[in-house]
């Protein structure tokens, strides 16, 4: 028992002198657990709502009102016409479109039912699920008061408003056609950041750069060669999962493949440089894979990957914004379930341009920096 | 081949060199002796264009280290203290890695093979460099070092922990390099390698103490000092006590002396031929008295 003790003393110094893990041991948990705790939130509230009023009568305000209860619902956006409603959730303007058509007022007066014709973001089966019950239930309780008014009256009763439900992009609420954008873009976190940061480190735990930086190799030709094979794997394990997800899953792919592909390798390219960020920072393996870890749970839980971002608190969904996974996974999901294109994408290949620029800049100067001894 | 003149280094406020100056001659092997925390190392950075010196210059290959680093890089062969190999490839595919950050694609192959053959690793060709010994590793490392045929070859404690074989085996190797027309300048802080230089420095805390053949360094000490033994039981501590005696340790069934060059100390002496050791203790001695004494 005394040597067992010895040896788990030795370990408790050795862990106590490493700068960089205690820290991680003791703040990933504490991240990971404010982030269940407050940001990841299935409930959904504030979804955004685009509505064309074609009546503009008490029962049409009426219902729109209803949305807006509980702050279920929130109209960001008031068509103009009924095109312009599906057209604002291609655009990402809202996830739920209303259109209501002229004189509900009258139809609900003539004991006849008005049609409403609903659309719902269906790329994330959980939110559309949600989604379409928060609406049922709205529609329910307008239509309960309105009964309840002619009822007395001692009129018929048909229900006044009944929906008709499009559910857009992913008709048949297949959970593979959320999830595999989002794996894509998980993948190509882990496995660029985790490989480069790991091969970078091993160079310099072996002692390895002080014999290299002796060569005509220059700093930054070590770290391309050793990134780029690591690039070609993380590409090719994506286009394996995007392939699989095709075939297997059946997740179409209605926009372009080029789009596709663009943005996936500008998010690569930033990846590697967080890779070698946090080799720079970190001076053993293990610190890397830590180091990996604390990249990767903002990845996961603040992304969208599979937590919708509408369900977080405001203060998170800011944050989602600094984590570049989100709009690779936006623009992976815009171009492969509702095949946008460029007037869509431009935000997300600008986020993801400029993410990579910064990364790249910090990494190669704290890259040379360490190296200059 | 490589000329230093005055070069000091700083880091913050350490003086790691001190106005070192030294010349290594074409075919020469240069010792550079000293105990850890010299400057050796430093010195080595610098003249491989790594580390810039703070003052002074130096130039290798005929190329300012200063302003030419990447050339004076292109023309040396540089082994670090650890042995740098990857233990996960093969012998021939960390020479083939080596030689390609220097040289032509076609000329790799032609070198390589060369090299193989020059150091008798042939027949391991195909092995892990991680299942060599530690004998075999560090003449990989050495090959490593010249696969591109380097005019200049700077070599850092090259036989640290090695078996008495295996060094003498690397040596044999450095001299082949040097009759090939290679200047090497090696680091060690092993006494009985210094002996096998052509020429050789005496470094210590950053400064040059002497430079010389070995011959020439040992008829340096012995113009400033005595070098006996005595056959006698008392202790190092009661010897050195003695008025006069400058060092004494035990060797053999007696003591070992350094005296003072006019010291009669009550023994029955010897005379002894001083060893590069004792160079080192008698020089060490001095520049530590100087130092003390308030003297730059």
């Amino acid at each position: 028992m005394t040597r067992v003790l010895a040896v788990a003393h030795k370990e408790i110094t050795q862990i106590r002198r490493d700068h960089v893990l205690p820290r991680l041991i003791v703040g990933l948990p504490v991240m990971m657990m404010l982030l269940f705790g407050y940001a990841i939130n299935f409930t959904l509230s504030g979804i955004r709502l685009s509505v064309y009023d074609g009546s503009a009568d008490r029962v049409s305000q009426a219902l729109v009102q209803e949305l807006g209860k509980d702050d279920k619902f929130r109209l960001t956006h008031a068509a103009r016409s009924p095109q312009e409603v599906p057209e604002a959730i291609d655009e990402g303007r809202a996830r739920v479109g209303l259109v209501i058509p002229e004189g509900a007022l009258q139809t609900v007066r003539q004991d006849k039912s008005l049609v409403i014709e609903v659309y719902v973001d269906g790329s994330d089966p959980n939110f559309a699920f949600q989604a379409q019950a928060a609406l049922r239930k709205a529609l329910g309780d307008l239509n309960g008061r309105l009964l309840a008014g002619k009822a007395l009256a001692g009129q018929a009763v048909t229900p006044p408003l009944t929906p008709s439900l499009h559910t857009l992009y992913n008709p048949d609420n297949k959970t593979a056609w959320f999830m595999i954008p989002g794996i894509i873009g998980l993948i190509l976190t882990q496995f660029t950041v985790l490989l480069t940061a790991l091969s970078i480190v091993r160079e310099g735990e072996s002692r390895m750069m002080e014999t290299l930086i002796a060569t005509p190799v220059k700093p930054y030709e070590v770290v391309l060669g050793k990134v780029l094979p690591y690039l070609g794997i993380s590409f090719v394990v994506a286009l394996l999962v995007l392939a699989l997800g095709h075939w297997v899953f059946g997740v179409p792919v209605q926009g372009n493949l080029g789009w596709l592909l663009l943005l996936m390798l500008l998010f690569l390219v930033g990846s590697l440089g967080v890779g070698v960020l946090i080799s720079t920072l970190a001076r053993t393996q293990v610190q890397a894979v830590f180091g990996t870890f604390a990249y990767a749970f903002p990845t996961i839980f603040l992304s969208g990957f599979v937590f919708p971002i509408d369900g977080m608190p405001a203060l998170f969904q800011a944050v989602s914004y600094a984590v570049p996974a989100r709009y690779l996974i936006e623009g992976l999901r815009g171009v492969m379930l509702r095949g946008v294109g460029w007037e869509f994408l431009w935000l997300d290949f600008l986020a993801l341009s400029v993410f990579g620029a910064l990364v790249l800049m910090l990494a190669s100067s704290r890259f040379r920096k360490q190296l200059a001894v | 081949m490589v000329s230093v003149e005055g070069v000091s280094r700083r880091f913050g406020s350490f003086r790691a060199l001190e106005g070192v100056s030294l010349e290594v001659h074409p075919g020469e092997v240069f010792g550079l002796l000293g105990p850890n925390g010299a400057g050796k190392t430093t010195l080595i950075r610098i003249l491989s264009g790594v580390l810039e010196p703070s003052e002074g210059r130096a130039s290798v290959a005929g190329l300012d280290v200063r302003r030419q680093p990447d050339g004076v890089k292109a023309a040396i062969g540089y082994a670090t203290q650890e042995v740098s190999v990857y233990r996960d490839l093969t012998v021939r595919e960390n020479l083939e890695f080596r030689a390609r950050l220097y040289l032509e694609p076609k000329a790799v192959r032609p070198a390589v093979e060369r090299t193989l053959g020059r150091f008798g690793l042939g027949e391991f060709a195909e092995k892990l460099a991680g299942a060599l010994s530690g004998g075999w590793r560090q003449r990989l490392a050495l090959a490593q070092a010249v696969v591109h045929g380097p005019r200049v070859l700077f070599l850092d404690e090259p036989t640290t922990g090695l078996d008495p074989v295996s060094r003498r085996t690397i040596w044999d190797l450095i001299h082949e390099e040097a009759r090939a027309g290679v200047s090497v300048l090696v680091t060690t802080h092993y006494m009985d390698e210094a002996e096998r230089c052509t020429r050789l420095a005496l470094l210590y805390g950053g400064r040059v103490l002497a430079t010389g053949t070995p011959a020439e360094l040992k008829a340096l000490a012995q113009s400033q000092a005595r070098f006996a033994f005595a056959r006698t039981q008392a202790t190092p501590e009661a010897l050195r006590a003695q008025p006069g005696v400058l060092e004494a340790w035990p060797s053999g069934d007696g003591m070992r002396l350094i005296l003072e060059p006019g010291a009669h100390p009550p023994l029955e002496l010897a005379p002894a031929m001083p060893s590069l050791e004792d160079v080192f203790v008698v020089l060490t001695r001095q520049s530590a008295a100087l130092l003390a004494g308030g003297a730059r």
